[in-house]
């Protein structure tokens, strides 16, 4: 249907089947398959059967989800050995229309007055829709889109930009503050992690994300759960380039008055310890107090608690011997990475909101127990995956690692990085 | 309305040997420099060179070209695809400058805001955001879009009262696509005849480097300046004047 490696979203009204707009491929699909994969989701419909997704004999795949009874979204992925998982298509759709909420709010998404003003509107998600399926098949360590959690950046000096960034926050009449560095969150405040839902957390992060280049920004958002249908104003300023910080807040201050009063009187003293922060995330995400052992090729440490994840993807291995095989290129370890994730949560890992349909093992199913430690040995590297009420920890190692000393080598990794971080 | 070019400041001073120096602070790898909102070009101190904070809009129907023209003027990469901007992004541009009749140099510091026109209609808040402590306005068409041309002087007057001290200057964008155009020279001599308002082109490529932003900066600079030594010299304390000589920052 589609090329390996492409990847098309849909959306069209989910009542009538209007298409709304296609993003992703440069090619589109014809509108002949765009209305067969509509028409045969609401064949099944008709029929009491929800069709949720599908797969092609050459492995392209389809997800379709309808949102609000309103609109319905479809993603297809091409084939090839492409590996995009139903999981990541999953929350592709689900990232989507909470970008549609963040920028459109929910009024306009589930009550369709008029058609065409609605496609019209829509185009202003562009921007975030195509960030959405860059990250997909993002090469930089961006996970959240999948993971659901915030990608994360532990910076060495946490304590002095808590405090800046607390007291930025509250002078700025906002509880919700957060401080990015490339792209991760660096700091933010204690309601950011305890008020806001992961994926709210998430989309703000990409709405940050896409707003790189200005030096200050203004913009209406719409939360997707915390206040769908109200707009609350999320000011975000860029202290240096690379580092940003953002409040969610009201009707007060403006902009032109938070940003000449209030930025440089709570970060122009912090100058010296940003830029050391953004040395750091040009080297890795964690510290350099964490010393990782030579033969992790990659690894994803989710805080389950905060809904925080690190991603860690060494460009060079330090300290290795001599006859080490070289890494992996960072792409195809941060896909395997992803895969192994997918894997995990889906098999053993498993909870509400990662059941889909592609769980098929038996074995889980009779036992009320929950597996806290699944490994997996490919040709290319070696996975542990383990987790604590606290943690889940996703590890790939070389293959030179023994197998039977996966285990200790997961644990070792997950203590020297909590213990040096309190992540 | 407005003066002519090169009556204040020196107009190609970025041509001469003796601005390099300047420049160069505003240059990273023959690339422009970005700067976050903690930074500013660093001189030496005894050099004594006052940065001066304006505060620019641009305004224009959607799809002109306002968010290109601010990565133009910064030097960011232009934006490949055209998405709308759905609320305030502003954008920092500094800009060195030499006043004729003193010699001093100064450095500009461009504040420019832009503002999608549907976020502008759908918010309330944003139009007054903009409009708030504003200092001049820069009202954009295209000219590849007659209607945003013909819908200029009703922007103008819904933006800004008589009464408002603003400098205005109008660009017209996408000038390179000259085989699409839909607005003539003569309407362009008809309109500055009537409103008394100097209209810049630009468009095409960002290769061309300074040369490319440098009229426009230049006249900005000129007109903001000029605005303010008006000011100051109808008034005797001019307080926003003396507010912005204090308020001026020689390093960060």
């Amino acid at each position: 249907m589609l090329q390996a490696e492409t990847l098309q979203l849909l959306c069209l009204t989910a009542s009538s089947g209007v298409p709304l707009f296609s993003r992703g491929s440069t090619k589109q699909l014809p509108f002949s398959v765009v209305g067969s994969l509509n028409g045969v989701h609401m064949f099944g419909a008709g029929h009491g059967a929800q069709l949720s997704s599908c797969e092609t004999d050459r492995g392209s795949r389809v997800v379709w989800e309808v949102f609000q009874e309103s609109l319905m979204l479809i993603a297809v992925s091409g084939g090839g050995g492409s590996g995009i998982s139903e999981l990541q298509l999953r929350r592709l759709l689900e990232n989507v229309w909470n970008c549609m909420v963040l920028v459109l709010g929910q009024d306009e998404l589930a009550n369709i007055r008029n058609v065409e003003r609605l496609k019209r509107e829509l185009r202003s998600c562009y921007r975030l829709f195509d960030l959405l399926l860059e990250r997909v098949n993002d090469e930089q360590g961006f996970m959240g889109d999948l993971t659901r959690c915030a990608d994360c950046l532990l910076p060495s000096t946490s304590a002095l930009l808590q405090d800046a960034l607390d007291s930025f926050a509250q002078a700025a009449e906002s509880e919700f503050g957060c401080l990015l560095v490339r792209g991760r969150v660096a700091q933010a405040t204690e309601k950011w992690w305890s008020r806001l839902t992961s994926q709210e957390v998430v989309v703000l992060s990409i709405l940050m994300h896409s707003l790189s280049n200005a030096s200050s920004c203004d913009y209406p958002v719409f939360l997707p759960q915390g206040s769908p249908t109200v707009a609350i104003r999320l000011l975000g300023f860029q202290l240096l380039p690379g580092v940003h910080v953002c409040v969610l807040c009201g009707p007060k201050p403006s902009l032109y008055k938070a940003e000449n009063e209030l930025v440089s009187r709570f970060w122009s003293t912090l100058v010296e310890n940003l830029r050391s922060c953004l040395e750091q995330a040009d080297r890795s995400t964690v510290p350099p107090s964490v010393s990782l052992r030579w033969d992790v090729q990659a690894l994803l440490l989710i805080n389950r608690e905060s809904r925080r994840a690190v991603t860690v993807c060494p460009r060079v291995r330090g300290g290795a011997p001599a006859e080490a095989t070289p890494l992996l290129s960072s792409r195809r370890r941060l896909e395997l990475l992803r895969l192994f994730y997918t894997f995990a949560v889906t098999r053993y890992f498993t909870s509400q909101e990662t059941s889909v349909s592609s769980a098929s093992e038996d074995f889980p199913q009779g036992f009320t127990h929950v597996p806290v430690q699944c490994y997996l040995v490919t040709e290319e590297c070696k996975c542990y995956g383990l987790q604590s009420p606290q943690h889940q920890l996703f590890l790939l190692m070389d293959l030179s690692v023994p197998t039977f000393a996966l285990r200790t080598v997961a644990t070792q990794t997950l203590s020297a990085i909590t213990s040096a971080t309190a992540f | 309305m407005s003066i002519p070019p090169g009556s204040i400041i020196v107009s190609d001073w970025y041509h001469c040997a003796d601005s390099r120096e300047f420049f160069s602070k505003i240059l990273h790898k023959k690339k422009r420099r970005k700067f976050g909102l903690l930074e500013a070009p660093m001189m030496p101190p005894h050099m004594n060179v006052d940065i001066v904070r304006y505060k620019v809009l641009i305004s224009g129907k959607s799809g002109v070209g306002k968010s290109a023209l601010a990565a133009r003027l910064a030097g960011l990469e232009l934006p490949k695809m055209h998405y709308e901007t759905t609320g305030i992004e502003t954008t920092v541009v500094f800009w060195p400058v030499r006043l004729k009749d003193s010699g001093r140099v100064l450095f500009f510091r461009f504040e420019l805001w832009d503002c999608g026109e549907s976020a502008m209609r759908r918010f309330d808040h944003m139009l007054p955001s903009c409009k708030e402590q504003v200092d001049g306005i820069l009202f954009l068409f295209s000219f590849t879009d007659r209607g945003s041309f013909d819908d200029l002087s009703n922007q103008i007057s819904r933006i800004t009262e008589s009464s408002d001290r603003v400098v205005k200057l109008v660009v017209g964008t996408k000038f390179d696509l000259f085989m699409h155009t839909d607005v003539t020279e003569s309407d362009i001599a008809h309109f500055q005849e009537v409103w008394g308002l100097p209209v810049f082109r630009v468009g095409g490529d960002v290769s061309a480097g300074l040369g490319e932003v440098a009229p426009l900066l230049n006249a900005l600079a000129e007109n903001l300046w000029h605005q303010d030594c008006m000011a100051a010299s109808t008034v005797s304390i001019s307080p926003q004047a003396a507010l912005r000589e204090t308020g001026s920052e020689i390093t960060v």
